[in-house]
């Protein structure tokens, strides 16, 4: 036993030896870079991208770190206090302004204004998710939107029309009712707690607003919010959805994958799971979100930062206008993972799943998109959002009184920034 | 002796029947872990939920393998476990013998000093100690998880109670026997304190095994990755493979559950001494 754990122990000390030269040889003629991402369901698209990258590039070397959603922002926070961060990395609409605002991330502009990027190949609108005070600080590359996922099964049973792009509120308050069947532990439809799958959409649709352009007031206790709140908060009220505390139970997702919900808002990031289960993949389809006042829906875009204190700045950049070109984007789009951010190269993910209606999510996506609200400092309000529209929710408290609350206490978040 | 068999059965039965509905509560989560990797999909979310797999779905397995360089994090893992454990065991049992049978000036205000790092949460030395290992020129490498996890005030307090409880006559004639404070230390107090290093050990080998956020802040390249960091890459963040996860952390876990058989014996004897003194 004790021979065994000096040899162990011996092992391990020239492995991590073996690891300290390794790292240090590598300063020579060959640039390595580091590129950040949080899933890996794709990682394999960004892969393929990145080895032609290396092939057109051959003095550069990227290694691909992942870090899972959950400890990401961690992981990056730490890294940046320490100044070890990635060369790239993905970043999101909530965190760039704090990114930006410490130095942390690169304005693109000298690159831009250069011309080293034709801002035309994106849709109209992305690339300001990004920008804060006119500095850009990132180049988009997936974006997300919304559809009404429903059951074919369900709707049959009930000889109800299929949903389209016809349909408005009314429509979808009575199929929902019709669709309810206590008796088979059926409900027509989910009121998921969700911002940017749920509540987002209505709010916009029935013309109201979530942040002031100015970013000085929230919108939330305004009517037109009050009512695209309500609309959720209503079905729970009539038991034609599930409650809230069955919904933090059993997600509402699952409950739609088991044939227990009609009708679903969700994102096209779901879309691969709906695929691979082979009860959704036969009863399912989807279609674009019906419209209230106007029609609106929430698209939400990843991009890709620059390292602000990278010692590689040339290649690092290289290495992101590359992953946000043309042709990066085909390649992704090939693999069927995700909706690409560059105009017209989105047919690879629409033909990924035939036998869903993803032409839906980018029909959405060009003809009225609404970007995620964000700040200055946007994770503050939204945590406060989330823990008081529970209480509207879980039917504690009226959405009115609930919405007159909570936009006291944002506008004064945001009072703040 | 067969008299009182006799007549203690009905408690016997009693207890054994107590003992057999607890552990069947113990070993659901398990046998759900296992059912769970051989399920579809479909079949691992479904509500209401299915038990058992219309067909046993082995390529669970083999798309963990595809997900990460399983072998790579085997022999990390393992590494940084053993490290982790041999510096846990000197280090701890050091100071222990220190605290419990040295007598220096200051000793008890060191020792609620060393006794308070147990009340901070984990999370608060992130951020110092990155930086240190970033000083050190540590970061993404294998020491940078182990060498931090070696000083353990767990493991001194834990020891320092066994020590206290050993009689004090067998150092005092190992004393006039001529030993010095390192040769009571190694002679007398280790092997008599056996129990408490196997229970100390246990400690740190599923401590170690288990730790995520530390080797993932610290570590970036893949091949200085563990266990625990691969089966967190196989949660997306929209939706998650169950079937895979669970796959995955049955071939990380086994090891574990090996351990503990074989050590079963020592690791029940450690915890029982250590609470009853």
């Amino acid at each position: 036993m004790r021979k065994l754990l000096f040899a162990l122990l011996a092992l391990c000390l020239t492995a991590g030896l073996a690891a300290c030269s390794g790292s240090s040889k590598n300063g020579s003629s060959k640039v390595t870079l580091t590129y950040a991402i949080w899933d890996q369901n794709y990682q394999p698209a960004i892969e393929q991208a990145i080895r032609k990258f290396e092939d057109s590039h051959p003095n550069i070397k990227v290694k691909i770190e992942l870090t899972p959603w959950s400890q990401y922002w961690t992981k990056l926070d730490t890294g940046a206090t320490g100044g070890e961060l990635p060369d790239v990395f993905w970043m999101n609409q909530i965190n760039y302004v704090k990114y930006a605002a410490n130095g942390i991330i690169m304005p693109l502009n000298d690159q831009m204004e250069a011309g080293q990027i034709d801002a035309s190949i994106y849709p109209d609108g992305v690339l300001d998710y990004y920008t804060n005070e006119g500095k850009h600080y990132g180049l988009p590359f997936e974006m997300s939107s919304i559809g009404l996922f429903y059951n074919k099964k369900l709707f049959d049973a009930a000889n109800l029309p299929y949903p389209d792009e016809t349909w408005d509120w009314d429509d979808v308050r009575k199929a929902a009712e019709k669709l309810t069947d206590p008796a088979n532990g059926v409900w027509g439809i989910a009121s998921t707690m969700s911002t940017e799958a749920n509540y987002y959409n209505t709010i916009y649709q029935n013309n109201g607003f979530i942040i002031s352009e100015d970013k000085k007031t929230s919108g939330l206790d305004r009517p037109e919010a009050i009512e695209g709140i309500q609309f959720w908060v209503d079905f729970i009220a009539k038991k034609q959805s599930p409650s809230a505390a069955q919904m933090s139970e059993t997600s509402s997702e699952k409950l739609f994958e088991s044939g227990k919900i009609a009708m679903l808002y969700d994102g096209s990031w779901i879309v691969k799971e709906f695929a691979d289960i082979d009860y959704t993949k036969e009863n399912v389809d989807v279609t674009v979100l019906p419209k209230g006042k106007v029609s609106a829906n929430i698209v939400a875009a990843t991009a890709m930062s620059l390292n602000a204190k990278t010692k590689h700045p040339q290649e690092a950049w290289e290495l992101l206008r590359y992953m946000a070109s043309r042709e990066a984007a085909l390649i992704y789009s090939s693999t069927g993972s995700f909706i690409t951010a560059v105009n017209g190269t989105q047919e690879g993910w629409v033909k990924s799943v035939p036998f869903f209606n993803l032409q839906a999510f980018i029909d959405s996506a060009t003809k009225f998109p609404k970007p995620f609200p964000t700040s200055k400092d946007t994770m503050k309000w939204f945590t406060l959002e989330e823990e008081y529209m529970l209480k509207a929710w879980s039917q504690e408290m009226s959405v009115d009184e609930m919405a007159k609350q909570l936009a006291q206490k944002v506008n004064e978040l945001l009072a703040q920034e | 002796m067969r008299a009182e068999n006799v007549s203690q059965k009905p408690k016997f039965w009693i207890l054994h029947t107590l003992l057999i509905v607890l552990a069947f509560f113990m070993l659901v989560p398990f046998a759900w872990m296992i059912l769970t990797s051989f399920k579809s999909l479909g079949e691992s979310v479904h509500v209401p939920v299915i038990v058992f797999p219309k067909s046993i779905h082995w390529d669970n397995y083999i798309d963990v393998l595809y997900t990460m360089p399983f072998l790579t994090f085997y022999f990390n893992t393992i590494a940084i476990t053993a490290l982790k454990v041999l510096g846990t065991l000197i280090f701890s049992s050091l100071a222990a013998y220190a605290f419990a049978r040295i007598e220096f000036p200051g000793r008890n205000v060191l020792f609620v000093i060393l006794i308070s790092v147990l009340m901070v949460p984990g999370q608060i030395y992130i951020l110092p100690l990155f930086l240190i290992m970033r000083d050190f020129g540590w970061l993404n490498t294998l020491q940078a998880v182990a060498v931090p996890g070696m000083f353990d005030a767990f493991g001194v307090f834990l020891l320092r109670q066994f020590f206290l409880s050993l009689m004090k006559e067998l150092e005092e004639s190992a004393k006039l026997d001529g030993c010095n404070h390192l040769q009571i230390y190694w002679r007398i107090m280790l092997p008599l304190a056996k129990p408490g290093l196997i229970a100390l050990t246990i400690f740190t080998v599923l401590a170690s095994w288990n730790e995520l956020l530390w080797p993932m802040i610290v570590n970036s390249s893949p091949a200085k990755m563990t266990l625990a960091v691969g089966l967190s890459w196989l949660q997306g963040r929209h939706g998650t493979n169950y079937p895979v996860l669970m796959a995955g952390s049955l071939m990380a876990l086994w090891p574990m559950v090996l351990l503990f058989l074989t050590l079963q014996k020592h690791f029940i004897e450690g915890i029982a001494m250590t609470g009853t003194k």
